[in-house]
């Protein structure tokens, strides 16, 4: 499954990656594996301010994934 | 009653969006309007170049959008406008343009105001400042967020 991601987490990780199966897998859980295989991320994306889309809705942390979503991950955002 | 929030990747000239909508506001009291400008220094001094502003291709606008169409109903105006840059902008130049016309002038500072508290906090942007020292993302500050909290 393919995850997107803005702003420092584009920068810190890559654009988009492939993820090798996380169906099953809630947000947290999800949140969690992310910050292990990226460590240097791993406070942008533990934090509740980076909010993360499911098909482009926004989801909770209890939201469980399924094998064709598509997730992306907004770190906090700032216009103006 | 109208809306206008606009994502502009080019050029945004705050002259033009406050003609427009001094021409919309014919029968109204009160026009506010707010220009955000690009500085050419960092919190810490450091001199800034430009910023870089990125954006998502379905949310930035829906947020713009919500956010003008949140200032017309909570307040008492007649019009707003949003229209706000995004992709590399030089120091000194104009970021977001954010204003309101109403019968009276409180509801067109409140307007302006709610406005600019939501589009720091909400706005689906991703900003950074490029200067010598590198480049520095940008993200709300605790007071940002207090002056958001104010509206509820």
């Amino acid at each position: 499954m393919k995850v997107l991601f803005y702003g420092r987490l584009s920068e810190a990780i890559a654009p988009e990656i492939e993820l090798a199966s996380s169906s099953n897998c809630s947000i947290a859980e999800l949140r969690q594996r992310l910050a292990a295989a990226h460590p240097h991320a791993a406070a942008t994306l533990r934090s509740q301010r980076s909010r993360v889309l499911i098909n482009s809705s926004l989801v909770g942390e209890d939201f469980v994934i399924g094998a064709s979503d598509q997730i992306e991950f907004l770190p906090p955002v700032s216009g103006g | 009653m109208s809306v206008v929030a606009r994502l502009e990747e080019h050029r945004l000239d705050p002259r033009q969006e406050l003609g427009e909508l001094l021409a919309q506001a014919g029968g109204d009291g009160a026009v506010v309007s707010f220009v955000g400008i690009a500085r050419p220094h960092s919190k810490s001094g450091a001199p800034v170049d430009e910023l870089v502003l990125e954006h998502h291709p379905i949310l930035t606008r829906q947020s713009l959008e919500e956010i003008a169409v949140g200032a017309a109903e909570r307040f008492d105006v007649s019009h707003v406008r949003v229209a706000h840059r995004c992709g590399i902008i030089p120091a000194g130049e104009p970021i977001v343009f954010a204003g309101a016309s109403s019968a009276h002038r409180r509801a067109a500072f409140e307007a302006a105001d709610y406005l600019m508290d939501r589009l720091k906090t909400e706005a689906v942007f991703w900003k950074r400042e490029i200067g010598e020292a590198g480049a520095a993302w940008i993200e709300p500050t605790e007071t940002d967020f207090a002056d958001r909290d104010r509206w509820g």
